[in-house]
């Protein structure tokens, strides 16, 4: 089995956004992963990401964020359902965070569409936010 | 087949700081877990002698300065040269170690198994001092890091992971799939909260049992209004709409339970069946899927159906899990969970009781040990031994869901043996 994880951080490094794509059913898998989350199948392929999604909801990381992210909180972190149909969350970008009122208002205008971004995670690799178009 | 196993010993230690709670102050890990053992055992009537097997839960060794935990913690429960090993699916540990004993019951070879874990999530042992007593208090970031090892580090922690905006977002997803409005949900927080602390006051076990109601903390903390104390800047959010007390309470201390194929040997009290078991992981992200499959694998099991439910337990690390578990259960149908905690009917003197220790709020959580907590309360509850907050109608079916991060679902049904 090649290294998943190593390789699918060097794609982000050439600007690509990646899943797999079971091969037996059809289902694409994102993050990748070693057998298909949804018939349990080794027979997966590397497909490139539409990088359209919604936004289902989104709420604010600052009083408990994972350690790591304590420098760059606050920020927003959503639930983003990807055209694929993959449940994925990360940060969420273009969408109001400074107050409770904001936070309320910006999650009134949900779901909405929203676009993938490749940015500088924390720890010198690249992650994949989601942009409110 | 053979006949399901019972509960027949159940034991806790107070839950609190052992930096500083008086019941649990200077005690190491290995001396929590005794002391719920051997209450269990005094409660069960059974010598470690008759114990065949025992099971240990422990998530952070971090923070009791153990791995191998069975090997570590053997001679002090009285178990040495017993067969045990370290069991481990974070949060519901306790849980799903009641069901791998059961079928290890059912297989024959064992008649009765200790169930035990204990947590230390408040202090860690000094890394220059390696030395158990040697402490320093442990930060909620720091806490969270180690706990967060739970969540897939290859992807889904480095993507910005973080429990407090997960719990925002849970709750929002309650709050939009009704259509609440942010202050009916509030509304209904509040209410889960006070319900929460409400049956802590009755529960000597529980950390925040000293501290009283929350009517009571909010005069105390010179607020003319329980609800203007909610809304204050002693309550901030902990990600909006949740606030930081609708959240869990970080708690110290340790739980037991002990199962038998042969109650009527050792004890008179009512032995509690272990009349289904259900369990099922995943790993982030989380669809709700594992859920449905341990509710619904432990009813078919039970031969149950959701009406049938007298006493519902859910695991609120998150309270929203008071609605949103609740209606996953079938105890309310959905969209109904918020209405009937409004109404009053999940406290103990309600029709629909849930949650009547005071749960991770009010009980607190040590990680391990606190689905042994909801099974104390379970078994206390079903014999009629939970004092001033007794359920008065009898209770024969009940229902105790566990989450462990993240995510493994365990999900128990009980029910009073003849």
């Amino acid at each position: 089995m090649e290294p998943i994880v190593k390789k699918w951080y060097d794609y982000l490094e050439e600007g690509k956004i990646m899943g797999m794509k079971c091969k037996d059913c059809g289902a694409i898998n994102f993050p990748p992963i070693s057998a298909c989350r949804k018939c349990r199948s080794r027979n997966l392929e590397w497909v490139e990401m539409s990088g359209e999604g919604t936004l289902l909801l989104y709420s604010v990381s600052s009083m408990i964020p994972g350690e790591k992210f304590v420098s760059v909180a606050p920020f927003a972190y959503g639930q983003v359902m990807l055209k694929e149909m993959c449940l994925f969350s990360t940060k969420i970008e273009g969408v109001p965070i400074s107050s409770p009122a904001e936070i309320e208002k910006g999650n009134q205008e949900l779901p909405a569409p929203v676009k993938a971004k490749i940015i500088d995670g924390v720890g010198g690799m690249k992650v994949v936010v989601f942009e409110k178009i | 087949m053979a006949k399901n196993p019972y509960v027949i010993g159940v034991g806790m230690t107070k839950f609190g700081n052992i930096l500083e709670t008086p019941e649990i102050k200077d005690k190491t890990f290995q001396e929590l877990l005794a002391e719920a053992a051997f209450e269990a055992y005094d409660d069960a009537g059974i010598s470690p002698e008759d114990i065949d097997a025992f099971l240990v839960g422990n998530m952070l060794p971090e923070t009791s300065m153990s791995n191998s935990q069975s090997t570590n913690s053997s001679d002090w429960l009285g178990l040495r040269c017993k067969p045990g090993f370290h069991i481990d699916t974070a949060c519901d540990t306790t849980l799903t170690a009641i069901g791998v004993a059961r079928d290890m019951i059912m297989s024959g070879r064992y008649r009765n198994i200790l169930v035990v874990a204990g947590e230390i999530t408040n202090s860690y042992p000094d890394e220059n001092a390696d030395f158990p007593l040697k402490r320093k208090p442990l930060s909620p970031i720091k806490l969270w890091k180690w706990t967060d090892y739970a969540v897939d580090h290859n992807f889904g922690y480095q993507h910005f992971y973080g429990f407090d905006a997960l719990t925002g977002i849970n709750g929002l997803a309650y709050m939009k799939t009704n259509n609440l409005s942010f202050e009916e949900f509030d509304r209904v927080m509040l209410q889960i909260n006070k319900n929460v602390r409400f049956h802590a006051a009755t529960n000597p076990k529980a950390f925040l049992y000293e501290k009283g109601t929350l009517e009571e903390e909010a005069q105390r903390e010179g607020f003319s209004s329980v609800e203007d104390y909610w809304k204050s800047e002693k309550n901030p959010f902990l990600a909006w709409p949740v606030r930081r007390k609708s959240g869990l309470t970080t708690a110290d201390g340790a739980s037991a339970i002990i199962l038998s194929s042969e109650p009527e040997k050792y004890t008179k009290k009512l032995p509690i069946e272990v009349s289904g078991f259900g369990y099922a992981t995943y790993n982030w992200p989380w669809d709700g899927s594992a859920e449905v499959i341990a509710f619904k694998d432990s009813y078919a099991m039970a031969g149950i159906k959701p009406e049938d439910i007298d006493y519902l337990s859910v695991h609120d690390c998150l309270q929203i899990a008071h609605l949103n578990t609740s209606e996953t259960a079938g105890y309310f149908k959905k969209g109904e969970a918020w209405k009937a905690i409004l109404d009053g009917r999940t406290r103990f003197n309600g029709d629909k009781p849930m949650n009547t220790s005071g749960g991770r709020g009010g009980v607190g959580h040590a990680f391990e040990a606190s689905a042994g907590a909801d099974t104390y309360e379970i078994v206390k509850q079903m014999r009629g031994e939970a004092g001033e907050r007794q359920i008065k109608k009898p209770i024969r079916v009940a229902v105790q869901h566990n989450a462990g991060y993240a995510l493994h679902i365990a999900v128990a049904v009980y029910k009073p043996g003849k």
